[in-house]
């Protein structure tokens, strides 16, 4: 990779501007009107400990041990919670009284079915009582999918019309907690791969500003001999 | 409504600052000519707008947009990132679908179009894609030929700068091109997989300068030509053309034009363009010696269409009832596919020049009579690690379920999944056209375009052929396919038409003012001095992508306009 002019050691902005000098001569360009966005979106962050704006105190304390249970800590890096997932969820939904709903509801759901099966809300349930009922919701996640699929496959069939043709079963009254939990899943999933943490964790390595494109042998030399053509 | 009249009259005013526009721009203003250009959409501000080397966690929506708009599938058509002012429904600019038909149509307002966020796919057309009649039986021969065509390719590929690699291979032939930028993993495993298999795998011909040219400094591999490049090291006609030409004096952009109609003299000549003026809604108009539609095909035809009178009474240049038949798109289909080979490979950056460096053109030319489907496809590649999005893991997080294991498999799977795309030519068939629709107009009160499409089993069967090709591909690299259900084919089987974004024809050329609305210089049979040089004027769609010859084009019928004018012509 010595090809490569690092973007950590250089300032990836003074390289561009350096790139890009024909153009400035034309006008076109002004990296310093650019930054401000920058600035913008940053200032709320360096504003002290996040307010929270959508949710009950109850409800964000199960939006944050959802999101630490949906993406953990582990050896590699920090969890969702860490890396800001509630914070994610709770900003999108107060700006928007449809995506709140779908948490304030489905939060709801989750508490009135935990009270159901242990007698106690999810926030205030054991880890292994709060990972016995996602299971249960990942499970039957699967299962309507596998029903759709398979009504999709046969909704033109003459056999398949009647109702009981279908081998999949419905998977009972999980329907809206696997809606819900859906919706915490992608959300938490894209507020930790998108911070600082995930990409680190993913091994995300461009956005950078190169004189030249060089492919490393040794990333060629490990996929070759691991394929057919080794 | 007011009729504000601007007094001066231009050389030429050029309605649109796409390919076509941008290019017809930058060779009239460079032949010393005064010429005005009309953009439906505002400014392009680069700075605004372009948002290349941001990270997702620069804002607070990560890229979701406001109130998580793009949850509800209500975001930016390509995502927030990326460049595109426009998508497939613009407020207040509506288009309807007849009845039993799909139709999709994309339309950027902005200044540059769609040529500011593009794929920047940059193939010629081959010798044999000029007269696909003789090859087939099937289509209409153009008027003009590869021979004719082929200096304007070099001029063109010289301004834009088309990175890429000499390798006589004759569905697609070789340019002037900068040095092409070497394959990733995945496209060299691709590339093996192909030599196995007798499928041509050679580097991508992008609109990407790997070598500074004419002030634009080279490509700085940050893969993100999608955001619109501040350094213009690809080709944008709004930065590589329009601004330049902006510099000389002698262009006038007008932005938020909305253009109705060509208006003529009563003696079969054009004399300028009736717009509205978004801003105050009132119309306009400007005059010119030489009318210059390049408004995209479909709105260029709509142009045409609404410019009625009592000497044309079914809009301009369709003296042959053939305005707005003919339409094409190019037959898309995609499949996928997770490669083990790749999987803990150690990380390097996969973003290079942008898109694919490798890619198949048509490889069984001279096959044709051992398929059962007339035309080509070629083949783009998708694969790498790409930056982590939006929606990039919705679909592991519902396979992995959730926890420490869901964590391990996402890392352990990034970037080990390939996938491909194919682009075929469809034959143009008389159930593909637009029309004005009888009742409906916009909020500028003109009439709009009411599109009718079909997919017949020529393409059909083309798109057939790519999901088993695609699928050895897969196989042949130790892969695993990630295939699709019988139902699934049924609906997905197939790109829904528009949906490819490469609309062409709809005032196609031809030999005579019978058979088609333009001649071979892009110049309506019936009018003299208007000319429509977007992808109006194809006769078939190639399955190369259709830009470098919309510039191509473009660019003769510039060359044309100048020569016709100095003779008194036009």
């Amino acid at each position: 990779m010595s090809d490569f002019i690092p973007v950590s050691t250089i300032d990836r902005r003074s390289v561009i501007r350096g790139l890009a000098l024909g153009l400035t001569s034309l006008g076109v360009m002004d990296f310093a009107a650019a930054q401000h966005v920058h600035t913008e979106t940053n200032a709320e962050k360096a504003a002290g400990p996040y307010k929270v704006k959508a949710f009950q105190p109850g409800e964000y304390k199960t939006i944050q041990r959802l999101t630490e249970i949906i993406v953990p800590k582990d050896e590699v890096s920090v969890s969702a919670l860490t890396a800001g997932a509630p914070e994610f969820i709770d900003t999108l939904s107060s700006q928007n009284p449809k995506l709140a709903d779908i948490f304030h509801g489905g939060l709801a759901w989750l508490d009135a079915e935990m009270r159901k099966r242990y007698k106690v809300a999810f926030a205030n349930a054991t880890s292994a009582q709060q990972t016995a009922m996602l299971d249960l919701l990942v499970e039957a996640g699967r299962t309507e999918a596998a029903r759709k699929s398979e009504e999709l496959l046969y909704q033109k069939s003459a056999v398949y019309k009647e109702f009981g043709a279908y081998t999949v079963k419905r998977s009972g009254d999980l329907g809206p907690g696997i809606e819900f939990f859906d919706w915490v899943r992608k959300m938490t999933v894209d507020a930790f791969y998108t911070s600082p943490a995930g990409i680190k964790d993913i091994g995300y390595v461009g956005n950078g500003a190169y004189s030249r494109y060089v492919v490393p042998q040794a990333a060629l030399d490990y996929a070759m001999k691991r394929s057919p053509f080794a | 409504m007011q009729n504000t009249r601007n007094k001066e009259v231009y050389d030429a005013v050029v309605v649109g600052s796409g390919a076509g526009g941008g290019t017809a721009v930058q060779v009239l203003i460079e032949k010393g000519m005064r010429v005005a250009l009309l953009e439906a959409g505002p400014m392009l501000d680069v700075n605004r707008e372009f948002k290349e080397h941001e990270w997702p966690h620069q804002y607070n929506h990560r890229g979701a947009e406001e109130g998580g708009a793009a949850y509800f599938g209500k975001g930016k058509p390509f995502g927030f990132f990326s460049t595109t002012s426009g998508g497939w429904q613009l407020e207040g600019e509506p288009y309807t679908v007849g009845e039993g038909s799909q139709f999709q149509w994309f339309r950027s307002r902005i200044l540059g179009g769609r040529t500011n966020h593009y794929g920047r796919m940059s193939f010629r057309f081959a010798e044999y894609d000029f007269k696909p009649y003789d090859k087939d039986g099937l289509g209409t021969n153009w008027p003009i030929s590869y021979q004719d065509i082929a200096p304007y390719y070099d001029k063109a590929e010289d301004f834009i700068g088309v990175c890429g690699s000499k390798e006589n291979v004759a569905s697609c032939p070789d340019g002037k091109f900068h040095e092409p930028p070497p394959p990733k993993v995945h496209e060299a495993l691709i590339k093996k997989a192909c030599d196995k298999l007798g499928i041509i795998c050679i580097p991508n011909r992008r609109a990407v300068i790997t070598k500074p040219l004419n002030g634009r400094p080279a490509c700085h591999y940050c893969g993100q030509c999608g955001r619109g490049c501040k350094t213009a090291s690809n080709y944008s006609s709004s930065q590589v053309q329009v601004f330049p030409a902006m510099k000389t004096g002698r262009l006038k952009v007008i932005d938020l034009a909305m253009v109705r109609e060509v208006l003529t003299d009563g003696n079969g000549k054009a004399t300028g363009i009736l717009y509205v003026d978004k801003r105050t809604r009132t119309e306009q108009t400007i005059q010119a010696k030489v009318v210059i539609l390049a408004a995209s095909a479909c709105e260029s035809t709509r142009i045409l269409l609404n410019s009625k009178s009592k000497e044309f009474p079914n809009g301009l240049g369709n003296g042959s009832g053939l305005l707005g038949r003919y339409l094409m798109d190019t037959v898309g289909f995609g499949l996928s596919g997770y490669v083990p080979a790749l999987e803990g490979m150690p990380r390097y950056d996969t973003d290079g020049a942008g898109g694919a460096h490798l890619f198949m053109p048509w490889w069984l030319w001279q096959k044709h009579n051992t398929l059962d489907f007339p035309r080509g496809y070629h083949i783009e590649i998708g694969g790498g690690y790409s930056m982590p999005g939006i929606g990039s893991y919705h679909g592991a997080a519902r396979r992995f379920g959730y926890g420490a294991e869901m964590k391990k498999q996402i890392r352990q799977s990034y970037g080990a999944s390939i996938s491909f795309a194919g682009r075929g030519e469809m034959i143009p068939n008389i159930h593909s056209y637009c029309e004005l629709d009888p009742t409906v107009v916009d909020s500028w009160g003109i009439p709009v375009l009411r599109f009718h499409f079909k997919w017949t089993d020529y393409e059909w069967k083309q798109a057939r052929h790519m999901e088993k090709t695609f699928a050895d591909i897969i196989t042949t690299m130790g892969g695993r396919v990630s295939g699709l259900s019988a139902a699934q084919r049924e609906a997905d089987g197939i790109s829904i038409p528009g949906t490819i974004i490469h609309e062409v024809g709809g005032a196609r050329m031809g030999t005579s003012a019978k058979n088609s609305v333009l001649n071979g210089y892009c110049q309506t049979h019936d009018v003299k001095n208007l000319f429509v040089v977007d992808g109006a004027g194809f006769v078939s769609n190639p399955d190369k992508n259709p830009t470098l010859t919309i510039n191509a084009l473009a660019w003769r019928a510039c060359d044309y306009i100048n020569d016709e004018m100095r003779r008194g012509n036009v």
